[in-house]
């Protein structure tokens, strides 16, 4: 028998019992749609926390100090103090760094008028909104006139801004920094948080202000740099380490006083254990996939039991038992088939309604419900297969006299 | 004289219950010529529902030798017996077996489907069986929407809709009324005379007198 006659009798078959046939397929059409959607979500949330690790700044490295050793105990990384304003300027002369920044971290009471607050103060050049990836939203950045001359000027961080009660009219008024006054020259942009600590509560202030206010000596809490292409990455980090090794009076083979972080790293990281979650997503849902198929077993080993006289009937006119299982089989895929295809329509509307509600928008990957369809063809035939033998078995003889 | 349509020769048929072996055919000898209206004629248990089981190539003998048209049943194997069924044998039973939720049409079109006739003719031939027999006006009609001669009109429509060289009719006037009983029989025998191969089983004398011969069956043996 050809297939479009099959499909024929498959439809009217399914047609004439519309609510069964309906309710069978929820189950292919409900594990189609968490498969589709989950494997969306999954997707959307990987590329959500990719372009927020990139909100940090591209092709970042970060170089900290190493620990301090007192004894025999081990500090905490960035505790040693090893690295100075004069490691960071010598950076910034390498070849294939775009931007270099050095940071000095402290935290004082801020207060403009009748506002006060208590943030960080973070000595850095104008390099900082570059490397960090940072736009003015106000103003301007810290300026090279500012940073060589220690200045008493600040930009604020958002969130800080607006603690204060500040606004785009309050660039050029002046505020005071741990009792000293500093001018406003601008406003970041706000990023939104990642993670705990919020970029956007911060005021940037030339490092050497820091230095000479609050902070004396040289030493920095981490220097940002940015490499002008991905593809240097490695190259850089390598003139770092070469570099750091030599000024700090490190022997090849040594223990370093530095450690270098590298944002690309970190990224395929994150991204490594996101794309493990979507598997393993998309293995939970596709369970009730095969509890879908289990429906469609169950539901078709009712039906050639109801219909045995049927089948008894169509043998005695000359059905071959293949032509009984063809009929059965193909029932069975048209269940499949019909679920998985509204199965996607739904899973694509959840995952484009969940991806919305979440704010990292929709992700379609074509493979998906491609995958998903023929999975849901797969297990039409697994789960079809065997109530059909069944069917096509039956001896026409018992089947007709079956009431 | 040309072969005999039907050739049954000593032909045994014994069903194994595992403990007992219970022969419900026992060296039956049955030629039908082409052209013949045979009836078949038996009380219940008798035998005859095997025999006829056998003669419709639903079954096979489990000894003797049974030649259909010139082919040899008991060199056929399951997909073998089912060709042979849609292609020379048209079935009418008891309870007409039509196929339930679906039309006339759709019904007497089926076994056309197992021949791999295509959509259109097959509608064509159908429509044209269900005239012949009276019923151009109920194609659409599924089968609880029909009386019971209504139904067994349809279901012999569908056996001769191939154009079978034998219709077998099982018990045909069972469930119907007189009146209709007595109409599917004058179908029967205007479809002998017009040169169709014949044979049916009844349990009913009368009902038997209508065919050309009748042969008795008795605890699984012809008699005379």
């Amino acid at each position: 028998m050809r297939a479009t006659e099959l499909i024929r009798l498959a439809l009217s078959r399914l047609g004439s019992s519309r609510l069964r046939a309906a309710l069978t397929m929820l189950g292919v059409i409900i594990g189609v749609a968490s498969v589709v959607s989950l494997v969306a979500v999954g997707q959307g949330a990987t590329s959500g926390i990719t372009k927020q690790l990139q909100g940090l700044g591209t092709n970042l490295l970060t170089v900290n100090p190493g620990a301090s050793t007192n004894g025999f105990t081990r500090g905490a990384a960035g505790s040693a103090g090893t690295l100075t304003v004069e490691d960071a300027a010598a950076l910034g002369a390498l070849n294939g760094v775009a931007a270099v920044e050095p940071e000095i971290s402290t935290s004082q009471l801020v207060v403009a008028g009748s506002q006060n607050t208590t943030t960080t103060i973070l000595g850095t050049t104008g390099g900082y909104t570059t490397v960090r990836n940072f736009s003015i939203w106000q103003g301007s950045t810290l300026n090279g006139i500012a940073v060589d001359a220690g200045l008493r000027v600040a930009v604020l961080g958002a969130t800080t801004a607006d603690d204060l009660g500040l606004t785009a009219r309050s660039i050029g008024s002046t505020i005071t920094i741990g009792g000293q006054p500093f001018q406003v020259v601008g406003i970041l942009q706000a990023k939104g948080s990642t993670g705990p600590v919020s970029q956007d509560d911060q005021i940037l202030v030339p490092y050497t202000t820091v230095q000479d206010k609050f902070v004396p000596g040289d030493k920095v809490r981490s220097v940002g740099i940015s490499v002008a292409s991905a593809d240097q990455i490695d190259l850089v980090k390598a003139e770092i380490a070469t570099l750091l090794e030599s000024r700090h009076g490190i022997a090849a083979g040594g223990t370093d006083d530095f450690t270098i972080a590298d944002q690309a790293q970190l990224l395929t990281t994150v991204s490594g254990v996101s794309d493990l979650l979507t598997l393993l997503l998309a293995g939970i849902a596709s369970i009730s996939l095969v509890v879908g198929g289990i429906g469609i077993m169950n539901i078709m080993l009712v039906s050639v039991r109801e219909r045995t006289r049927e089948i008894g009937i169509r043998k005695a006119i000359g059905a071959r038992g293949r032509d009984i299982l063809a009929q059965f089989l193909v029932e069975a895929l048209v269940l499949s088939v019909l679920g998985g295809i509204f199965g996607i329509v739904l899973g694509i509307a959840v995952s484009y309604l969940i991806g919305t509600l979440a704010g990292w928008g929709f992700v379609f990957n074509p493979i998906t419900p491609l995958v998903a369809v023929l999975f849901s063809l797969a297990v039409g035939v697994v789960f079809g297969v065997w109530p059909a033998r069944q069917a096509a078995r039956l001896d026409p003889i018992v089947a007709l006299r079956y009431e | 004289m040309s072969e005999p349509l039907i050739q049954l020769r000593d032909v045994s048929r014994i069903y194994d219950l595992g403990r007992v072996q219970v022969a419900a055919l026992q060296g039956v000898d049955l030629a039908v010529q082409q052209g013949e209206f045979l009836a078949i004629v038996g009380p219940s248990g008798s035998g005859k529902s095997t025999l006829m089981n056998i003669v419709g190539c639903l079954d096979r003998p489990t000894a003797g030798s049974y030649v259909l048209d010139g082919t040899d049943v008991a060199e056929l194997d399951d997909d073998g017996l089912a060709r042979l069924r849609s292609r020379t044998i048209g079935f009418v039973f008891q309870s007409y077996n039509l196929l339930p939720r679906t039309s006339a049409l759709e019904n007497v079109a089926t076994p056309l489907l197992y021949q791999g006739v295509s959509r259109k003719d097959r509608l064509a031939r159908a429509r044209a069986a269900l005239e012949r027999l009276g019923l151009g006006d109920r194609v659409n009609h599924i089968p609880t929407e029909l009386s019971g001669g209504q139904q067994q009109r349809v279901a012999i429509a569908r056996a001769l809709v191939t154009e079978p060289a034998l219709l077998l009719a099982d018990e045909p006037t069972g469930n119907l009324d007189s009146t209709s009983g007595a109409d599917v029989m004058a179908i029967l025998r205007e479809l002998n005379g017009a040169g169709r191969t014949i044979v049916m089983i009844t349990h009913d004398n009368q009902v038997a007198s209508a065919a050309g011969r009748q042969v008795h069956v008795l605890d699984g043996r012809l008699v005379a």
